[in-house]
């Protein structure tokens, strides 16, 4: 009998052990996605009601004194005025390489009537806020994720608290404005210089003459995208400055907790560069559908 | 003055203080350290531009003139790392009594000036600058009472 119960036990036990071992993974690995995904949404949501927090500050006008306007001007001298000699370089270099591959093409495949809707759909609209964020991300978001991670650490905040000044209005109110305006100059800038190169390299490639190339430019134009190409860029300017701050403020009391921070807050940076790549571009096919 | 035994308790009666006079709080600590990314001039004209709504040059006029009171007038464009600590100590003073009605509360004046041996660097500070605070009280531990003999600090 117990030899038999021994033998059955060996038979099916085995199986059973393992499918429950099975399980157990199946229902961790199962409760770790959804641990992820609420974590996730949670971090988003906590993100979204800091960002009407910072917008509805945004448009208090007893947000604004002279320490928050002298933040500001610094900020954007700091952002806008000191990159602007690489700025105009990388424009003006990108703008002539785009524009003459972009001709070439047009000309092989036989389209260079589309060379106008080409430069302002594409450079205009596209490849100027993307270049710009991306050297301002680059540049300024993770100078300013360093900087509140430095000061949560150094307990400079502290001092803040303790002195009464309101964090948001003081720290985060003028970089995040700062960040706003400089997106949407900088990236009119980086059309201004693409499309002046493009002025240059068409009459030396393409025998277009500067009636011919601003025509081209003025029946291309689309107000409504121009409308849609600002709002982006005000939007990714809201959210690479904000993104940083947010993780920033994560920092431990301890030094290592900043690279910590500098890093989750550039990737975020990034995926929200992404995500608002798309919504933008999603919109601008939905007023081209019904408008 | 107020001395303590242990650093618990001294840390929990600062806690009292710092909310029952929190409008009025100067507080000089190590633990509300000068903004390091601001000049002395910038860091304590903050809390009058602040709080007081002035102008950037109204505010720096005003600290100007406290830095003068101090005989610390080549500090104004250095930042928090290049200062000596005496220097630090003051610029930290000027920014408490730079708040209306000022209560200054000192913590721990030794952990900002390990070197210093008795408390008259302290008096001479808060004499120059008595006329910019209502009230100022010193927290610090017990073992630390002797080096405060001869140095009793008053109000205004």
């Amino acid at each position: 009998m117990q030899t038999w119960y021994k033998e059955r036990k060996r038979q099916y036990d085995l199986p059973f052990v393992i499918l429950l071992k099975l399980e157990t993974a199946m229902t961790t690995a199962i409760e770790q996605i959804g641990r992820s995904g609420l974590h996730a949404f949670s971090s988003f949501l906590d993100t979204l009601a800091f960002a009407i927090k910072i917008l509805a500050r945004m448009f208090d006008v007893r947000a604004y004194n002279s320490a928050v306007r002298m933040v500001l001007i610094n900020q954007i001298y700091f952002t806008s005025v000191q990159i602007l000699p690489l700025f105009l370089t990388v424009a003006a270099g990108f703008g002539a390489i785009v524009i003459g591959i972009i001709g070439q093409y047009l000309i092989h495949l036989g389209l260079f009537d589309y060379f106008g809707q080409l430069l302002m759909g594409f450079v205009v609209t596209e490849f100027a806020p993307f270049i710009t964020v991306l050297l301002i991300a680059l540049r300024s978001s993770s100078a300013v994720n360093a900087e509140i991670a430095v000061m949560k650490v150094n307990k400079e905040l502290n001092t803040l608290h303790v002195f009464r000044i309101d964090v948001i209005n003081y720290l985060f109110l003028p970089r995040i404005l700062c960040g706003i305006l400089s997106i949407v100059l900088l990236s009119w800038l980086f059309s201004i210089v693409v499309l002046t190169s493009g002025l240059i390299f068409s009459a030396l490639l393409f025998d277009m003459s500067m009636n011919d190339y601003v025509t081209v430019l003025l029946v291309s134009a689309n107000f409504s995208d121009l409308i849609v190409m600002s709002i982006k860029c005000a939007t990714m300017g809201f959210f690479i400055v904000m993104i940083p701050i947010r993780y920033g403020m994560r920092a431990t009391d301890e030094l290592t907790s900043i690279p910590v921070s500098v890093l989750h807050g550039m990737v975020n940076v990034f995926i929200a560069i992404m995500i608002i790549e798309v919504v933008s571009l999603i919109v601008m096919s939905l007023i081209e559908k019904f408008i | 003055m107020r001395f303590y035994s242990g650093g618990e308790l001294l840390e929990r009666e600062l806690a009292d203080i710092m909310s029952q006079e929190e409008r009025r709080l100067g507080l000089v600590s190590l633990d509300a350290p000068l903004i390091s990314n601001l000049s002395v001039l910038s860091n304590v004209a903050l809390i009058k531009q602040y709080h007081g709504h002035l102008s950037v040059r109204e505010a720096e006029d005003i600290v100007k003139m406290g830095l003068k009171k101090l005989q610390l007038e080549d500090i104004a464009e250095k930042r928090n790392p290049v200062l000596l600590e005496e220097q630090r100590f003051c610029a930290m003073v000027l920014r408490a009594v730079m708040v209306e009605d000022a209560v200054v509360v000192i913590d721990r004046p030794f952990k900002i000036m390990p070197d210093l041996d008795d408390t008259s660097f302290i008096r001479d500070v808060l004499t120059s600058v008595d006329d910019l605070f209502q009230e100022c009280h010193i927290f610090d531990y017990l073992w630390n009472e002797e080096r405060y003999t001869g140095g009793m600090i008053h109000g205004a």
